[in-house]
């Protein structure tokens, strides 16, 4: 038997790479470029459609490479390339400007990771052997550190386009969450869902677009005629 | 079959306006549509009625009651907008605020993305409540955001693209946290049901197994679901995206969205109440729905009571109604459920009759301004004024119109649950918000009259807005009988412990 063909090994691998999704995370939360956040973003997606892909391999569950597959076409490909060109088009590669400081972000992202493992700890069954035993909570906790922190980087931003990537990075958090618990949705489910944010991720795209040559900016706190 | 019919009639109307080379194709194929999506409803409403629940494709597309009613009130403000968008768009196109004046191309694009857009938006709306799979209703009403933001920027004003912003954002964070509640359900059921089987998130199945449901992750999922599909509703604190939306849209998008999407929202919020309740007992998902919905009562008040703008005041109305159909879902019981039922058939029917009307009291006055600017419209606008005059009564709940009706059976749901205080509460929250929008609107369709030119509008725009008020009238006195049964049966499908 070769040795990456052992399920221990595979949880390990599942385990690094989830750490790795979790660090891109917080890299996000904390540089200052908006090209580099879009990459993070891109190997972040690539990264989980590898945790997933390895998942497949381990548990015979071939749905989940049709769900891997779909993650790299269009999170880690599709969307990607359309924010980048949007990025060129529209010249906005300054820096983002955070609500909060570096520092205090990292402190508010390490107690949400705190936050993440307290609620996968409840949701932690040994007993069963199916679901998140056989994968290690860990990567549970990722998954609703994902979700936590995307939620903190949506309100930490003030450039549109960043937070359209603390939203997808959130729903990143979603899917993690979904494989490791579950193996992933039903299939037409899970199709639907990447239609989804592939259409959204494009009509985001148009409305920043639209931002910027309205406003000449893409600072949403501009946005604040409407009130009462 | 008539599923397939519902949905496909939208959906093609969708495609073929996308290839209709003028206007007059792409209006006919609007009204067709609106018109064969009522009539489909209609006949899913008499073949429900005959056999209790339509399934077809193994159960993929399902209809019982609840999803008929729903379908039918999305089908019938599809229907009442139709033709007013036709007027609506033409009078825009008169005084110029669709497109640069002589660029026929321009116009043209402008009205195609309204017309291809409209059509899809409904399939959205059509697919959320025919939708079995409780993913694939995720999907939709994902789809009914996506669809209706280039409808919120259709102006392409500045204000329009900050309200479409906040309407993305709020909305996509909101719709993410239902996702992960969705994918929470199908956690707790998995134990029950087996994965990696479409039917294990149907919901005619999950309705069955609820009572053997992991307890934890449900009690996290629910929570996660309201938080989710209440943003979507526009309940309290989630609301804020609602005004902005609802004011830079046009008039017949806005009647659409405060009236068919809170439908659908709620829709989805009542089926995931059903899971709860069978997996937690009633007393978990009933106290949330009750904080939520009263606060969405109580933040609409003094909103409504200072406010400056017409379409803004309609929307804090209609978040005060969503509040109130959440509350009487919580309150629960028969009669909760049904005062709730009820509460959104009256609600469909009133509000689209009020945007239509201050539709055409803001083309006539060039504003939607309360207090300042235009006021003894009554004098100006002899057909539209007076009926909105007549809707603001009904929707503020004023006897005899049948909002009086739903409202007091909320409230008894409410005394007969023991919340004595809470129900109080509630009748002091409605009693100020019939003070405060009604006088906005008096002063609006009654004070002296200030010298405009008196108008009776185009066809498109009157008819519409006559045919309503009938409506409304007529409701308020009689509910057909197959309606209301229609409603005592989708009440029993959410309240299954009576």
């Amino acid at each position: 038997m070769h040795f990456w063909q052992d399920p221990q090994f595979g949880n390990k691998m599942i385990t690094l790479m989830a750490a790795l999704v979790l660090v891109l995370q917080i890299m996000m939360v904390t540089q200052r470029w908006l090209i580099t956040n879009i990459r993070a973003f891109a190997l972040q997606s690539f990264l989980l459609a590898c945790i997933a892909n390895t998942i497949a391999y381990y548990n015979n569950a071939p749905h989940i490479y049709a769900a891997a597959a779909l993650m790299l076409l269009v999170k880690a490909i599709l969307l990607p390339i359309v924010f980048v060109r949007l990025v060129t088009k529209i010249e906005i590669r300054q820096e983002i400007e955070p609500v909060v400081n570096a520092p205090i972000s990292v402190i508010v992202t390490g107690l949400l990771t705190l936050l993440a493992y307290v609620i996968a700890e409840s949701l932690h069954r040994p007993d069963e052997p199916l679901g998140p035993a056989s994968l290690g909570h860990n990567t549970l906790a990722v998954a609703i550190a994902l979700f936590l922190i995307g939620f903190f980087m949506m309100v930490n931003r003030r450039k549109a386009l960043t937070q359209v990537l603390a939203l997808l990075s959130l729903e990143n958090g979603i899917f993690l969450a979904a494989i490791s618990l579950t193996y992933g949705m039903p299939m037409i489910v899970e199709v639907g869902i990447f239609f989804d944010v592939l259409v959204a991720g494009m009509v985001l795209a148009i409305l920043v677009y639209r931002i910027r040559e309205t406003f000449d900016s893409t600072d949403v706190s501009q946005l604040s005629h409407l009130k009462g | 079959m008539i599923l397939f019919v519902l949905l496909s009639i939208p959906l093609l109307a969708c495609c073929l306006a996308v290839l209709a080379r003028t206007r007059r194709w792409m209006e006919t194929i609007h009204l067709v549509s609106a018109a064969g999506s009522l009539i489909a409803a209609l006949f899913l409403v008499a073949q429900v009625l005959r056999q209790g629940s339509v399934s077809q494709t193994n159960g993929f597309l399902y209809a019982d009651a609840l999803s008929a009613l729903v379908a039918l009130l999305t089908a019938f403000v599809y229907l009442a907008c139709a033709p007013y968008a036709i007027g609506y768009l033409r009078r825009d196109e008169v005084d110029g605020t669709l497109a640069v004046a002589g660029d026929y191309d321009g116009l043209l694009r402008r009205l195609r993305m309204f017309y291809s857009l409209m059509p899809l938006f409904c399939f959205c709306m059509f697919l959320v409540v025919v939708a079995n799979n409780l993913g694939v209703m995720w999907i939709a009403i994902e789809g009914t955001t996506l669809a209706s933001i280039f409808l919120v920027t259709f102006y392409g004003r500045p204000n329009s693209l900050e309200a479409a912003w906040k309407y993305a954002m709020i909305g996509g964070v909101g719709l993410s946290m239902a996702l992960f509640g969705t994918v929470l359900t199908y956690y707790s059921a998995h134990q029950v049901m087996g994965t990696d089987s479409l039917s294990a998130l149907n919901w005619s199945v999950l309705a069955l197994q609820a009572p053997h449901f992991d307890k934890t992750v449900m009690r996290l999922a629910f929570i996660l679901i309201l938080l989710g599909y209440g943003t979507k509703a526009g309940l309290a604190p989630m609301h804020t995206w609602k005004p902005d939306a609802y004011c830079e849209a046009p008039v017949p998008v806005g009647a659409l969205m405060s009236t068919a999407v809170l439908n659908c929202a709620v829709y989805g919020l009542a089926r995931y109440y059903v899971l709860t309740v069978g997996c937690l007992g009633p007393a978990f998902a009933s106290n949330l729905l009750i904080l939520f919905g009263l606060l969405s009562v109580g933040v609409a008040v003094p909103f409504i009571m200072v406010q400056r703008s017409s379409r803004r005041l309609l929307a804090y109305s209609s978040i005060d109604h969503g509040g109130i159909m959440v509350l009487g879902l919580g309150f629960g019981g028969m009669l909760g459920v049904l005062g709730m039922l009820l509460h959104m058939t009256y609600h469909t029917a009133i509000k689209p009759l009020l945007f239509l009307a201050v539709g055409n009291v803001q083309q006539h006055t060039g504003n939607d301004a309360l207090r300042r600017g235009a006021s003894g419209l009554v004098h100006v606008l002899p057909i539209s004024a007076p009926l909105f005059l007549l809707g603001a009564l009904a929707v503020t709940g004023t006897p005899p119109f049948g909002m009086f009706q739903s409202e007091f059976m909320v409230l008894r749901a409410g005394f007969a649950a023991q919340h004595l205080g809470l129900s109080i509460l509630f009748v002091i929250c409605v009693v100020m918000i019939f003070c405060g929008f009604f006088s906005h609107v008096a002063q609006l369709v009654l004070g002296p009259p200030s010298g405009a030119p008196r108008e009776f509008g185009s066809h498109w725009k009157t008819y519409p807005v006559i045919g309503l008020a009938l409506v409304v009238i007529v409701m308020g006195f009689w509910l057909p009988a197959p309606l209301y049964q229609l409603i005592e049966r989708a009440a029993h499908i959410v309240e299954v412990h009576p």
